[in-house]
């Protein structure tokens, strides 16, 4: 028996025993993705409704992807919020028939690397280089703000950590993946398996201890 | 441990929820309320990179129309049936490259690096099997003439083509730059194909291929200047606020 048929079974079931159906929702579609295609080609439109159904859906994800880029809350909050601005300039750059997640993270991501290269060159004239190439201090300075994933993909390098929360995270596909970091689906590939090797040797090695203490495992 | 292991570790973190500080939506929402109004979107990727070809067969018509078509009177019927289908799809390739690197998310089958090295690496191959004339006369005197050319005519067809896809936004602006130039290098060659009647073939492989690599490397420097003008004034407006 088809989806379809099931759902028609069902509502007859609920018709039979008197209850009231809402049809919209009974046919809303099974994953909420399926919609964001819709929402942006609305959203081209000047439809406000949409763009705000489109923050509320997408801005999650996007705080996410910042948060475990930078480990701080209140850049991540900045951080969204120019994405949004950007977004909001170059939503004609959208075509519809096209996947729409990529596009966010595409220009999500080149928010980041902006924002990534100005603090760079901002630091640059206060301190040696050598002092500010740490990546991982951040963690420890502010991992009261960083939520357990962000913690959990920390050790990785920035590429790694980016295609890992995409996929994992944001539930993308190799595919989208590779269209929202501009490279080619074995690129991407080549990366989650480094990742995933890092990742192995981290919760084999130290991960045993931090999966104890909680860290890991219990957020 | 095994990679299962890791999913699983990481799904759990992922199930986790994750909100976002009260009103943020709201004060995002608001932020782009006012200036809220309907767009057209950009046209298809088949269709600018269509546009493109055009306007690089335009530059290099155009320019060999301009100074004289003695090259392709000079060439026989199997070298014009190699070369010019050849270009128009080098042409194509770049074409789609640059609307790629101007189109967020879009799906980049090859890198432009790797346009750019297959571009010049697959002219210097057509050329090598189609001119045998050894002879290297007034080599620096005539190539630098032909160069400067090739370079002269990659210019307007880079502008022609960013001009074409200038509503489009480049995540990374050294690779449309990148991709620009090279577009606007394979006009300057077209050009210098259909006008120069000189078939030595070092002049061809190293003359005329070069337009493509040292077009391509100033365009990649023209989008690293426009990225890096971009950084000097958001920090200026930043400082200043």
């Amino acid at each position: 028996m088809g989806p379809r048929e099931r759902l028609t079974v069902r509502t007859e079931l609920r018709e039979h025993a008197g209850i009231e159906i809402d049809c919209r929702k009974a046919f809303e579609p099974m994953h909420p993705d399926d919609n964001i295609e819709a929402l942006m080609a609305r959203y081209q439109q000047g439809d406000f409704s949409a763009a705000t159904e489109l923050i509320e859906r997408i801005s999650p994800r996007l705080h996410r992807f910042f948060l475990a880029q930078s480990q701080s809350r209140s850049d991540a909050d900045d951080l969204l919020q120019e994405t949004w601005l950007r977004i909001h300039k170059v939503r004609h750059t959208y075509r519809s028939g096209e996947p729409a997640l990529p596009w966010f993270y595409a220009i999500a991501r080149h928010v980041r690397v902006d924002h990534y290269r100005k603090s760079l060159r901002k630091a640059a004239g206060e301190r040696q280089l050598e002092a500010m190439s740490t990546e991982v201090e951040p963690v420890q300075k502010e991992s009261e703000s960083a939520d357990g994933l962000s913690l959990l993909l920390a050790p990785l390098p920035e590429s790694q950590r980016e295609v890992i929360e995409m996929l994992k995270v944001a539930g993308m596909s190799l595919e989208e993946v590779a269209r929202a970091t501009s490279s080619s689906v074995g690129s991407v590939k080549q990366k989650v398996h480094r990742a995933y090797k890092k990742l192995r040797e981290t919760m084999g090695v130290t991960g045993t201890e931090k999966g104890q203490s909680g860290v890991y495992l219990e957020r | 441990m095994k990679d299962e292991e890791v999913d699983s570790v990481l799904a759990k973190a992922a199930r986790a929820p994750y909100v976002l500080q009260p009103g943020t939506v709201q004060r995002i929402a608001d932020s782009i309320k006012p200036s809220l109004r309907p767009v057209r979107p950009l046209p298809s990727a088949r269709v600018l990179s269509s546009g493109l070809v055009l306007i690089c067969a335009t530059v290099s018509l155009a320019g060999a129309a301009r100074a004289g078509f003695f090259g392709f009177a000079k060439m026989d019927l199997f070298e014009r049936l190699l070369i010019f289908p050849a270009l128009i799809l080098l042409c194509w390739v770049a074409g789609e490259g640059f609307v790629h690197a101007m189109i967020p998310g879009s799906l980049r089958r090859i890198s432009p690096g790797a346009i750019l090295g297959f571009g010049s690496a697959a002219l210097l191959a057509l050329f090598a099997s189609l001119f045998r004339d050894d002879q290297t006369d007034h080599f620096f005197s005539i190539g630098i003439v032909c160069l400067l050319t090739g370079l002269f005519h990659a210019i307007p067809a880079a502008l022609l083509g960013w001009l074409l896809i200038r509503r489009g936004f480049a995540v990374n602006p050294v690779a449309a730059g990148l991709m620009a130039g090279v577009l606007g290098g394979l006009a300057g060659v077209g050009m210098l194909e259909l006008h120069c009647p000189n078939f030595q073939a070092a002049h061809v492989l190293v003359w005329h291929t070069a337009v493509v690599p040292l077009s391509g490397v100033a365009g990649a420097l023209v989008g690293w200047a426009l990225r890096f003008r971009a950084e000097s004034n958001a920090r200026e407006h930043a400082q200043s606020e």
